[in-house]
């Protein structure tokens, strides 16, 4: 009797094997999508923030009916951890790849993860959808399977020139001097570069030039710098205990330009809003997408995301949604999910309309590199708001804030 | 021209509160022999104490020193007795007890951690009614007004403790036993009393730092590492356990940062305080006003 029983086991947990492969391939056809992205570790609130926006579109995409010229397949979604370590995103690759035999990946939101783990795909061939990751060179090494949806790095610092060049024109407003305050990290020195440049280009004189320590203890010498240099515009980037400091600072040392302009980081921190307060008034500041961005579907989506998380979408997690759609399109195209044809579609994809065109620019648009060369930045002013300092999106100016004016220059 | 004067005067302002922030660091050392590694965290407690008592209370931040003070003059009395003079009996023979040392640098991290579990790592800033205020002088000057209290303070605080040693009998014992420890027990001083009291001391000049500091900055958990390498620095250039010393060290070093400043990028003022720094333990390990005799 034993034996009997101790024989069952195995046969019917074949048998149970067995029949789930034999329903698997009875139901509608699935398309494997894996997604590698830090569910652990330093960046696992924002590698969340993706996962969620990924489940939201999956699930209103399977709804909606999925893949229509595959027969309705849906979309099947497999995560990896990859804790925001590269090591962990490359094996990642090679076992989703291999084993699990997914038809495109997407991630992995740190480029150092990004960077290695997109070259495993274009060894295999398959393609990877990188939402966001802004190292410049991701897309700069002529691969052929790599498609990133996310403006890069150097493209932060040519929005705010740019946004300069339009708000001055906007106002009628003469713009000669530039300053440039910034951080003495990689960060703050990296955008400096790009100012430098910039700057040139557009004629601007460049009256200061200051690094400083982010640890400072007191950034009264800066202020007392940028007072002395007289600039039109003032350019920071900052972290957020410094950003306070010299908000504060220029407030009190009655320091007037025509515009300051931050680079998220601190300036994006909600505690330095708290933090500031009023002192904040009129200034600008970068970011890669706002809630009250002017466009149609921004408000629904957002209302569904809070709804079921929690929380607002990020600038992370509208990338990652709108992949999704940028996905769904590029299967619809393709029909299949062989990998050259998936390419192909995905190179020839241009999403500019319906759900998941929630992003702060017009087109998800591929140039030669897979670089959606459409990509941009939103910049938004700090303004209060019966008794609230709140965000307001200014420019692009197709997706202003309704009904808002900026105030260009600032308040004096 | 009105920039350079502008920028002294602030970096003499800044300069005294930074010698403020490093007198309960001094006072220590004079009377305990050690080296308090979690100088930065009780600075950062007496921050959060008095950030608290304004914004829950609505009080002027200077009002709430007779509250602050006392407070955290208890807070260190008791740590000292608690956790610190264990270690202390165990190592009485030694005259720089090491394991002190460690001990200080474990309260460092127990304090920071507390910080970051009760408040948040959010950075706080306290709305109190001379926040932002300003003097404003002649040629477009303009100092900030709780700089200015600050550096007034610092100078009754330092003037307070000059003549609590000089003239007390609590203060004379402090200094006997500072001196030598051994001996001022042979007269009858009770020496774990005494630094009870001068680590009491030293905590309740990081309370009064908090009022000063918080109507202009900010607090989180780890405010203490902004002022913590620098009030070393500034003892040691000010020689260990002297308080004039701490005050005049704070100043030179704020000068420097401020008006070095003006002629260079700010990141390099940093070169030259460390710099002065090397080439003073060089010429006059003691600093400008260390002696034998620590007060």
């Amino acid at each position: 009797m034993k034996i009997v029983k101790t024989m069952l086991i195995p046969v019917v947990a074949l048998t149970m094997i067995a029949g789930s492969f034999g329903v698997a391939q009875a139901a509608t056809k699935t398309v494997k999508i894996g997604n590698i992205i830090p569910l652990s570790g330093p960046s696992a609130s924002v590698g969340i923030q993706g996962k969620n926006a990924r489940e939201m579109a999956v699930q209103e995409i399977n709804d909606a009916g999925g893949i229509k010229s595959m027969g309705g397949a849906k979309l099947e979604m497999l995560y990896a951890d990859s804790k925001s370590d590269p090591t962990a995103g490359v094996s990642a690759a090679e076992q989703m790849i291999n084993s699990d035999k997914v038809a495109l990946l997407t991630g992995c939101w740190n480029s150092a993860v990004t960077y290695p783990t997109t070259q495993v795909a274009e060894r295999y061939g398959v393609p990877f959808v990188v939402p966001v990751s802004v190292r410049d060179t991701i897309t700069e090494r002529g691969f052929k399977y790599t498609f990133r949806v996310a403006a890069k790095d150097s493209w932060w610092t040519r929005d705010q020139f740019a946004f300069l060049k339009d708000m001055a024109k906007e106002t009628g407003t003469k713009i000669k001097t530039v300053a440039f305050v910034y951080e003495n990290g990689d960060w703050g020195t990296g955008f400096a570069a790009g100012w430098k440049k910039l700057a040139k280009a557009a004629g601007y004189k460049v009256v200061l030039d200051e690094p400083y320590p982010s640890t400072a203890s007191d950034l009264t010498p800066v202020v007392l710098k940028i007072k002395r240099a007289k600039p039109d515009v003032l350019f920071l980037t900052s972290n957020a205990s410094d950003a306070i400091l010299l908000t504060n600072t220029i407030a009190n040392m009655k320091v007037h330009v025509k515009a300051i302009i931050g680079s998220g980081g601190g300036h994006a921190d909600p505690a330095f809003l708290t933090a500031v307060g009023k002192n904040a008034e009129g200034i600008f500041d970068i970011g890669e997408w706002e809630t009250d961005l002017n466009k149609p579907g921004v408000d629904e989506a957002n209302a569904k995301y809070n709804k079921l998380y929690g929380y607002n979408l990020s600038g992370e997690a509208v990338d990652a949604y709108s992949s999704m759609y940028l996905i769904k399109a590029a299967l619809e195209t393709a029909g299949s999910t062989d990998p050259v044809k998936l390419r192909q579609a995905l190179a020839d994809t241009k999403l500019c309309s319906g759900p998941g065109s929630i992003f702060a620019y017009k087109c998800i648009d591929f140039d030669k590199d897979g670089q959606n060369k459409q990509a941009a930045l939103v910049v938004v002013q700090i303004h209060n708001d019966n008794g609230t300092m709140k965000r307001f999106t200014v420019w692009p100016k197709e997706g202003r804030h309704a009904g808002y004016t900026p105030t260009f220059p600032m308040a004096q | 021209m009105e920039i350079y004067i502008e920028s002294l005067l602030n970096g003499l302002l800044m300069g005294s509160i930074y010698g403020l922030t490093a007198v309960g660091l001094t006072v220590i050392f004079g009377v305990l022999k050690v080296i308090n590694f979690a100088h930065g965290s009780i600075l950062m407690v007496g921050m959060f104490v008095a950030y608290w008592c304004v914004t829950l209370t609505g009080m002027n931040p200077y009002l709430a020193i007779p509250i602050v003070v006392p407070l955290m003059f208890y807070f260190g009395y008791f740590m000292q007795q608690i956790v610190i003079e264990p270690v202390f009996k165990a190592e009485k023979d030694v005259r720089e007890p090491i394991t002190v040392i460690i001990v200080t640098t474990g309260v460092w991290y127990i304090l920071d951690n507390l910080a970051l579990m009760f408040f948040g790592a959010e950075y706080r800033v306290a709305h109190t009614s001379v926040t932002g205020k300003l003097f404003e002088l002649p040629g477009g000057i303009y100092l900030l007004q709780p700089k200015v209290y600050g550096f007034v303070i610092t100078f009754a605080c330092a003037l307070f403790l000059f003549w609590f040693l000089k003239n007390t009998v609590m203060g004379k014992a402090i200094r006997a036993t500072s001196l030598d420890r051994d001996a001022a027990s042979l007269m009858g001083v009770n020496q774990y009393r005494i630094y009870r009291t001068a680590f009491g001391i030293g905590t309740a000049a990081c309370g009064l730092a908090g009022c000063v500091l918080i109507p202009f900055y900010y607090v989180y958990p780890s405010v203490g590492l902004v002022f913590d390498i620098r009030a070393f620095i500034i003892v040691v250039l000010g020689g260990l356990g002297s308080i004039p010393g701490a005050i005049i060290g704070g100043i030179i070093i704020g000068v420097i940062e401020e008006v070095g400043a003006m002629f260079m990028p700010s990141t390099w003022t940093e070169l030259v305080i460390y710099g002065l720094f090397l080439l003073l333990l060089f010429v006059k390990p003691a600093g400008l006003f260390g002696s034998k005799q620590d007060f």
